[in-house]
């Protein structure tokens, strides 16, 4: 009777962590990213192969806290006058045309009780690919990093930048 | 044992696995871009407008927060003279009127009887032309109720009011008329001064609650602040004189718990003192006429009637006199009766016995910004509102607007003023949200909500200045300015009225008033550049006003106790009701940040409550929660008890701002509104409701209530549950 419990209790345990490790590695990794947004944009094929600024679409990233999501004026400045569409780019003309904005699908996201601004970083002479790896590889656009707090003090410690809590938690 | 130990581990694992669920959902799933970009956005970088508040009336400037379009924090505007930088919870509250959920959407027209409370949408064209065909279908019975709109808007109201022959009453409960009323007769001057606290000495406050909702309290509790520790060598020292220890009265060095009602009694006793110990401060003209009235008074009497004993009495006048800048004021409990006006020149002749007029630490009269015409929005008191009674009696085919003003709320249904509404042809409402009044509309055109409008605010008094509002927001629903509504009903009027109001809607009014103000003041800039400018700084304010020299040094015509509405030996107790920190007199009912703002003193929240002292409870064998009802002459309440030491143990205390039956999901049905106890006793001299001359009695319920109070410990107001009697 003991002998069962204890067989019990143990794989109760590891029933537990795997079912904590699914959700953590969903968590910080989010590896099926592609699939959930509602059109295959492609990091490779803008920032790699065409060779686009970030800044071009993520305006705000010098200039405010948020790098921001560009309209969708932004990506139709040269869509509108793409001869060849593909299915992908067809359903960006259709939310064009229907003057509906594309519902994203959020990946990068950090705690409401930190604080982070993209401007600041980016004048302190920070790449973009510092933090977010070469998108411009990637077809897909996983975390590059964990953005959890450790690796924000690890950085913060190598650069001599503050480590005041009031930093970020305020 | 051991199975104990299993179901442990089973629930911290399953707690474990649970806490992490939520986690992964997120809050924000979807990132929605913009489908075109706005120049004057960027995400995430927010721009901050300047404008004026008007959650009270004192016209504080505040600087908005916005980012993406929405309104996400108001702050005080650190150049304004008014509250420098500073802003009460109401003003820091106000972004909850704006994203209300009861705010009114659109224009609405009455179905069924009147106060059925059922409304449908209608156009805005057919419920401008039912407004303008009514008002034409009864010529000279229009009457327009609005809240004091110093600035353009009061003067486009009494240009189109008074181009229809129609009536127009500038009203709001916590005006201060009594105040107005006795410096106009105490001093000439139909102002209201600066009361110059930062630089008193000694400060005599009879009943004035200027830390919590009198007159301009950012201003005053500022002013308060640098009296007590903004000079090096000097902490000024701060007597306040009132039945109730309200949050100003325990702000004090000395509280004296006077008899209420006779509040100008002890400021005589105080003056005979002063004059028989020689420190009067007198011009020689006056110094005769002063002795002759306060010769009149017996100190021991006094001392009788106040419940202030006699050497308590001197060691005021002392005190007082021979402070270097000594300042006595008064309002709040002591102008709530039906003397209140001779007691605040009771007040006001202590003023004159120092001599402190104009000087520093003393009552100053400035001169408001000038080049404004007719802007100005005196307020009326309760006894104007009430004569409408017997104008729409006569009239009885009178239209009633109302703009942002509350009465059938604000005044006790003693005064029947209900009437006003039953007798009126039609009534329609500019209000923003469903209060008592409005719910018995015939039709409903609903403003903007002040950080969705243009618009300007003149202070009066305390620092010459002229605010500039602006939108900062863009307008969340189908409203619509009422600037606007007023000028496009002047286009379809035409004639005259057409001509001296040729704009084409408000905004353009109000730079035009500002084109002709600012050309006399900024002449070598451009208009453009110069209104820019203002719009920036939130409003126009120059150096110091100018003094206006006192015309008058009157004495008071008689001082006597007050009259009270009850039998002492039926209703032995008195009644104060005071106003909320948050809630004011009932407007802020709807916002729940200020619901959930504790009172200073009971730490109260989300209720009604009555305070009680707790000999007096004993005695009556009350305890502390249970529910009593208060029963006066005119109507009963029922409520929780809190004991409160502050109280006399003759008085029953009720903070107002509670029990509407309409006026959104916040505010409807929650606690009670004690203006139903109160006679309609009115102060004969300012025409003022006097709120504190109605008695009432108290009896048990049995039933246990559950008021929620923040500070749960048994500390605080109980710490002394003995109720000592307050020093005097």
């Amino acid at each position: 009777m003991r002998k069962w419990a204890g067989t019990l209790l143990a794989l109760w345990v590891i029933a537990v962590a795997l079912i904590v490790g699914f959700f953590y590695s969903q968590g910080s990794a989010d590896l099926r990213g592609q699939d959930r947004q509602p059109i295959a944009f492609s990091h490779q094929r803008h920032a790699g192969e065409l060779q686009i600024n970030c800044l071009f679409c993520h305006r705000g990233a010098d200039i405010s806290p948020a790098a921001s999501i560009p309209p969708v004026y932004v990506c139709m400045m040269c869509h509108r006058s793409l001869k060849a569409q593909t299915p992908e780019t067809q359903k960006l003309l259709t939310y064009w045309n229907n003057k509906e904005p594309i519902p994203w699908v959020r990946l990068q996201r950090l705690p409401e009780f930190v604080r982070f601004t993209h401007q600041m970083h980016l004048n302190a002479g920070f790449k973009c690919t510092d933090c977010h790896g070469q998108v411009a590889q990637m077809t897909s656009t996983p975390r590059a990093a964990t953005f959890e707090m450790g690796w924000c003090i690890r950085c913060h410690q190598r650069n001599g930048a503050s480590k005041d809590c009031f930093t970020c938690h305020y | 044992m051991d199975l104990k130990r299993r179901d442990f581990l089973k629930v911290l694992g399953a707690t474990a696995a649970g806490s992490l669920l939520p986690g992964c959902a997120g809050e924000t799933k979807k990132l929605i871009p913009y489908l075109l970009p706005d120049e004057e956005i960027v995400p995430g970088v927010a721009n901050w407008y300047a404008s004026v508040c008007r959650e009270c009336e004192a016209g504080c400037g505040i600087l908005v927060r916005v980012m993406e379009g929405r309104a996400r924090k108001v702050e005080g505007n650190p150049t304004h003279p008014v509250n420098r930088g500073k802003l009460c919870a109401r003003g820091q509250a106000s972004l909850q009127g704006l994203y209300n959920p009861d705010r009114l959407q659109g224009p609405l027209q009455r179905e069924g009887a009147r106060g059925e409370g059922r409304f449908k949408p209608i156009s805005w064209e057919d419920g401008m032309s039912r407004w303008v065909s009514e008002l034409e279908k009864h010529p000279g019975g229009a009457v327009l109720i609005s809240r004091p709109v110093p600035g353009t808007l009061a003067r486009l109201f009494s240009t189109f009011i008074k181009e229809i022959s129609g009536r127009l009453l500038f009203y709001h409960p916590s005006a201060e008329r009594a105040l107005a009323a006795a410096n106009h007769r105490s001093f000439g001057i139909d102002l209201l001064p600066e009361y110059d606290l930062a630089n008193t000495t000694y400060l005599l406050s009879f009943g004035a609650p200027f830390l919590s909702d009198w007159l301009s309290p950012v201003h005053y509790g500022f002013a308060y602040g640098r009296m007590r520790q903004g000079r090096p060598t000097v902490r000024g020292r701060f007597i306040q004189v009132e039945p109730r220890l309200s949050l100003t009265a325990a702000s004090a060095d000395r509280w004296v718990p006077i008899r209420p009602g006779t509040e100008g009694l002890l400021a005589v006793g105080i003056g005979q003192v002063i004059l028989q110990e020689g420190r009067a401060r007198l011009a020689k003209g006056d110094r005769g006429r002063f002795e002759k009235f306060y010769s009149a008074f017996s100190l021991d009497q006094i001392a009788a009637e106040t419940e202030v004993p006699r050497e308590g009495i001197i060691r005021l006048a002392r005190g007082f006199s021979e402070a270097a800048a000594p300042l006595a004021i008064g309002g709040g409990s002591a102008a709530a009766q039906t003397n209140g006006t001779n007691t605040l020149m009771a007040i006001n002749a202590l003023n004159l016995l120092v001599g402190n007029l104009g000087a520093p630490g003393g009552i100053r009269f400035l001169q408001p910004v000038e080049g404004f015409h007719s802007a100005q929005a005196h307020p009326v008191s309760e006894q104007a509102l009430l004569d409408l009674r017997g104008f729409f009696k006569k009239q009885k085919r009178s239209v009633l607007m109302l703009y942002q003003s509350n009465p059938l709320y604000a005044l006790p249904s003693s005064t029947r003023f209900r009437e006003v509404f039953e007798d009126a042809a039609f009534v329609v409402s500019f209000n923003s949200f469903m209060d008592e009044s409005t719910a018995l509309a015939d039709l409903i055109l609903p403003d903007h909500f002040f950080l969705e409008s243009w618009g300007d605010f003149l202070n009066e008094g305390i620092v010459p200045t002229a605010g500039l509002a602006q939108p900062v927001v863009i307008p969340r629903y189908d409203t619509r300015p009422v600037g606007d509504l007023f000028l496009s009903v002047a286009k379809r009027i035409g004639g005259r009225m057409e001509e001296r109001l040729p704009w084409i809607d408000f905004r353009t009014m109000l730079r035009e008033q500002w084109k002709t103000f600012l050309a006399r003041r900024e002449r070598d800039k451009s208009f453009e550049a110069a209104w820019v400018e203002r719009l920036q700084q939130g409003g126009w304010w120059g150096p110091e006003g100018r003094l206006v020299s006192v015309s008058r040094r009157a004495l008071p015509d008689a001082v006597e106790p007050a009259r009270f509405e009850g039998d002492p030996k039926e209703y032995p107790f008195y009644l104060s009701l005071f106003e909320s920190m948050g809630l004011h007199g009932g407007e802020g009912a709807n916002r729940p940040w200020l619901q959930e703002l504790p009172d200073p003193m009971t730490s109260v929240v989300w209720g009604s409550w009555v305070e009680i002292n707790p000999k007096t409870a004993r005695e009556y064998g009350i305890q502390e929660r249970e529910i009593v009802r208060v029963i006066s002459p005119y109507g009963e309440i029922e409520a929780s008890v809190i004991y409160f030491p502050g109280n006399r143990p003759d008085l029953i205390s009720i903070p107002l701002g509670q029990g509407h039956t309409a006026y959104g999901r916040y505010a409807k049905g929650r606690g009670v509104n004690p203006l139903t106890l109160l006679a309609p006793m009115i102060d004969p001299l300012s025409g003022t409701l006097a709120t504190g001359a109605t008695r009432v009695r108290i009896e048990r319920t049995g039933r246990r209530g559950r008021p929620v109070l923040v500070d749960q410990t048994g500390e605080g107001t109980r710490r002394h549950p003995e109720g000592k009697k307050g020093e005097t």
